[in-house]
């Protein structure tokens, strides 16, 4: 005869053993104890009746009606097009994703030309590249992403447009950084412009920590 | 793990392994493999099935980016869940506020072909979940429906083992108090029917 004591052990015991029987990860010494238990104790076998119907519940296929095939062919095209949904993306997250994003595009994808090009001219200016963080940026510079579609040409264009110079990048994100190149530091107004421009898939001011 | 869990666990493998070179063969077969259990799994953080694909297609582009990354320190399906879970509290947060489209909404949609007796076990389940918390469905459903041990479910949510515990244990507690006893009974009827 069990003391009421050893009788609540047991409770617990069985209490925490149920969901692993029932989905049939228990091993069987562990199945056969709770089976004798359950035999004997009305309460346990009431919670375990409940807990087979939670997970008959849980197991039926799910009732949001969500189409597998226009999903996949969702992710594909986003796949094949990964620029429009960093567009569409760039409203709503925060840079730091932003930037994951386009570097992980960029990875995937790869400006490599584009980017041997840049770096090249990075080099050759006053400037030093990203890597060399001692160097302090000057005022007003941008991280500017690009599309990885984007044309060399086009980018040379919007350079010029903008009046804007490359200085570095792409850093560890993708992105480059800019500066006015008649070293004017009022960039505000280039920034909410190049936000708007086609091609263009970010554009943020470099904090300045110095 | 069962046999079965063995060799499904290998067939995903082999699938990222042929992801990371590219082939988007394998991410269509890894897609509809996974695309009930994500539903399913996810409808117990949301009911806006935009969401749900919106959540369903990050993670895939995440396992389809880092394919070749996955070291194999847990089961496939584990990992790929734990993602799934951190999208899903990301789309949370974002979508959370917003005001909800009823086109969006299918609280009350169910396939034409669901039986009564269905429909009867998804209300009592609904009342149920309705009073936990996110987290606390979240472990319901992990270890119910997908049947995940404590140390995966302590992985996906990345979280110690001990936290799993409480959240389980809470959460059958609250069932218990909420859904009504069951023993000999006959199925429940809906509460407005005489
Ligand atoms: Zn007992």
């Amino acid at each position: 005869m069990k003391l009421p004591t050893d009788i609540g052990k047991d409770c617990a015991r069985a209490w925490d053993a149920m969901p692993w029987s029932l989905q049939n990860s228990a091993t069987r010494d562990q199945d056969e104890w709770l089976n004798q238990h359950l035999a004997q104790c009305e309460a346990c076998r009431s919670e375990f009746e409940l807990q087979s119907r939670l997970r008959l519940a849980i197991s039926l296929p799910q009732d949001v009606p969500v189409d597998v095939d226009a999903g996949l062919r969702r992710l594909l095209a986003r796949i094949d097009a990964p620029d429009t949904r960093a567009a569409r993306q760039r409203s709503r997250t925060s840079w730091v994703t932003r930037a994951l994003v386009a570097a992980v595009l960029v990875q995937a994808i790869g400006i490599g030309v584009l980017g041997a090009r840049l770096w090249s001219e990075a080099s050759q200016a006053d400037y030093r590249t990203l890597s060399q963080a001692s160097a302090p940026l000057p005022t007003g510079a941008m991280h500017v992403v690009p599309d990885d579609t984007m044309k060399l040409a086009d980018w040379d264009t919007l350079l010029h447009t903008f009046r804007l110079q490359v200085i570095g990048g792409p850093n560890e994100v993708g992105a480059y950084t800019v500066v006015a190149s008649d070293g004017s530091t009022s960039s505000r107004d280039t920034l909410q412009k190049l936000r708007t421009t086609h091609g263009i898939r970010l554009a943020e001011p470099v904090a300045n920590t110095p | 793990m069962t046999e079965a869990d063995i060799d499904a666990d290998a067939t995903d493998r082999m699938l990222l392994q042929r992801m990371s070179a590219g082939d988007r063969a394998a991410l269509a077969v890894l897609y509809r493999s996974y695309h009930g259990r994500l539903c399913r799994f996810l409808s117990r953080l949301t009911r806006r099935s935009d969401v749900i694909e919106e959540v369903i297609n990050d993670c895939l582009w995440i396992t389809w980016q880092k394919a070749g990354t996955f070291h194999g320190d847990s089961r496939v399906s584990t990992w790929i869940i734990g993602i799934a879970y951190r999208c899903g509290l990301k789309a949370l947060r974002q979508h959370g506020d917003e005001p909800v489209d009823d086109d969006a909404l299918s609280e009350d949609r169910f396939p034409a072909h669901c039986p009564d007796e269905d429909r009867e076990l998804r209300d009592w389940l609904a009342k149920g979940l309705s009073r936990l918390s996110a987290d606390q469905r979240v472990v319901i459903e992990l270890v119910y429906g997908l049947g995940h041990t404590l140390d995966d479910v302590a992985v996906i949510m990345q979280c110690p083992v001990g936290t799993v515990k409480a959240r389980l244990f809470h959460a059958r507690v609250k069932l218990r108090n909420t859904l009504p006893a069951l023993a000999g009974d006959p199925p429940i009827r809906k509460e407005s029917m005489p």
